[in-house]
């Protein structure tokens, strides 16, 4: 047998929280408004940026910054949403105009990073990203356990908004049957605004955490955008579930490739899933069929 | 004063052509008012535009004396109009005590919540049994009777139904116009728009025939069941005006 495969998973455990917490804020959107954010990663970037720079200029601790880029992303979002999405819904052309868009922002933010910060590879240093705690012969970085566990817990958070609130409520009325979310008096536009708010607050959330697991650079993003984007369709788009365990699967699947077949295999795990599932059953393990409206 | 007053209401989608062609059409405090025509006549446009769905490009429709033109359909169901569409516009992967509570998302007094979802299980038992159930599990009578419970929720001033019987076994429909008249009994106006045209009439107190997007006739229900060119054009061997 494997015997590397305790450490494997506990890796991937670790890590898929992440992971999870990334695609959160990307099915959301997906289920809400039917839009596939290619901006989403490039919206993680952004957060991991100020992080970064809350922390070299200010000391602030990446997951005390987490209290702000959580709210200023979710206000950035709702901006994102008057000033490209709101009124487009009618639109005959809407996906073409949303893909176009999140493109486009995508390529902007890259560059707004990229004059700002320069072409370094950047990552945040706090104490506990040098240190790991040891179960036996196991690894576990304390950065990773971190930002796994506070992965889990926002999308915990997410749920119980999506689940108990009123505006949870309407959300997900949307994400079913627009017209019907209509026609029972949900303000549709002002439900995908505040949705598509949430979605980059959980995209902050994650940058903030991203900032101390991994490095980043301004054209970093778009490998993660193919990462995300296996994740949420393996899930099921739209599905809040399946993208946790889409991502726990992947993630661990990942750490596998890279332990036995080679550090550089790992990302394509997640191209090859992507690939096999839009053959297989693309609709995912979660996903309906998106329903007629 | 008539509750709901349309006058000359010209709509239609997009950038396309009028599909209201000038509609004029009052409906008074309590009345069952049904709606019949041919496939295309434009019935369900007049309703999707007093819904909000659509905007009047010409004309205006009133509610209790107020202007409604370019209110957004969340806010006109709060004026009291709720419409039920020809597609049962459910939420799929919610409860039927869910989907219960989204009929109430318009009420304004949320502690009377609890008791208009126990009024509308004790209407439809059916739907007490399966509370728990997703709705895309329900059969299609079950999803309608779920639809006129969410209704039931809000307690609207004026309900719109839109083919309420479309797609049901005739038992059924049966039950469901009885229902529709037991709206009205409890303080509902009803506006309703029918395929079943002479089961609509039956049910209803006032009939109004929409045709090429224009009101052609209207009148006491059982006036236009009698009605000899009315029975030829409309009620007959359902002539259909063709739609491309
Ligand atoms: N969403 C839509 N977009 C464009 N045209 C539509 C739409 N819905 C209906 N129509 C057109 O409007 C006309 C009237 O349709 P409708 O109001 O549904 O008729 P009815 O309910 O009387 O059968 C038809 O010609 C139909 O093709
Ligand atoms: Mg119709």
């Amino acid at each position: 047998m494997i015997a590397d495969l305790p450490q494997i998973i506990v890796t991937g455990l670790a890590l898929g929280g992440l992971y999870a917490l990334m695609a959160s804020g990307l099915t959301l959107i997906f289920g809400v408004m039917r839009i596939v954010n290619l901006a989403h990663p490039a919206f993680i970037f952004i957060s991991a940026y100020i992080t970064w720079k809350l922390f070299t200029d200010l000391s602030i601790d990446p997951l005390v910054a987490l209290a702000v880029t959580m709210p200023v992303m979710f206000v950035f979002g709702m901006i994102v949403y008057k000033l490209f999405f709101a009124r487009e819904a009618d639109n005959p052309r809407y996906i073409e105009i949303t893909v176009l868009t999140t493109f486009a922002l995508a390529l902007i933010i890259e560059g707004v990073l990229g004059f700002i910060f320069k072409g370094t590879v950047r990552s945040t240093n706090p104490p506990y990203s040098q240190q790991a705690f040891f179960i036996g012969d196991i690894f576990l970085s304390r950065a990773q356990l971190y930002a796994g566990l506070i992965g889990i817990g926002l999308i915990a958070f997410l749920w119980v908004i999506l689940q108990y609130t009123r505006i949870g409520y309407a959300i997900r009325a949307t994400t079913q049957n627009r017209s019907a979310a209509q026609v029972v008096g949900v303000n549709v536009e002002r439900t995908s605004m505040i949705a598509f708010g949430l979605g980059v607050a959980m995209a902050g959330a994650a940058g903030s955490l991203f900032s101390f697991v991994f490095t980043f650079f301004p054209g970093g993003h778009w490998e993660w955008l193919a990462i995300l984007l296996a994740l949420i369709v393996l899930g099921g788009m739209g599905s809040l579930p399946g993208a946790v365990i889409g991502a726990y699967l992947l993630t661990i699947a990942s750490v596998f490739v890279n332990d036995q077949i080679g550090f550089k295999w790992g990302p394509m795990t997640f191209f090859l899933a992507l690939f096999i599932v839009l053959m297989v059953r693309p609709q995912g393990l979660f996903g309906s069929k998106i329903e007629a409206t | 004063m008539s509750l709901l007053e349309i006058d000359g209401v010209v709509a239609g989608y997009g950038r396309g052509p009028d599909i209201l062609r000038g509609v004029d059409l009052t409906v008074e405090e309590g009345e069952v008012q049904c709606i019949i025509g041919p496939n295309g006549a434009g019935k369900s446009t007049l309703l999707k535009t007093i819904a909000g769905l659509l905007r009047p490009r010409k004309g205006r429709v009133v509610f209790q004396g107020e202007v409604l033109n370019g209110l957004r359909p969340d806010q006109i169901i709060r004026r009291g109009i709720a419409f039920l569409p020809q597609e049962r516009s459910l939420f799929p992967d919610m409860t039927v005590l869910e989907n219960l509570r989204m009929g109430g998302y318009a009420l304004e007094d949320k502690s009377l919540m609890s008791e208009r979802i126990e009024e509308a299980f004790a209407q439809f038992p059916i739907l007490k049994e399966r509370y728990k159930q997703k709705a895309r599990t329900l059969s299609g009578g079950q999803q309608q009777m779920l639809v006129m419970g969410r209704a039931l929720v809000l307690r609207p001033h004026l309900v719109m139904l839109d083919e309420p019987s479309l797609g049901l076994a005739p038992q059924i429909v049966a039950q469901l116009f009885e229902i529709v008249r037991g709206f009205k009994d409890q303080g509902m106006t009803v506006l309703m728009v029918e395929q079943n045209a002479r089961q609509g009439l039956n049910c209803a107190d006032r009939g109004c025939v929409l045709d090429l997007g224009q009101r052609v006739f209207d009148g006491p229900a059982d006036g236009i069941l009698d009605d000899p060119r009315i029975q030829e054009l409309y009620l007959g061997t359902q002539k259909k005006a063709e739609t491309s």
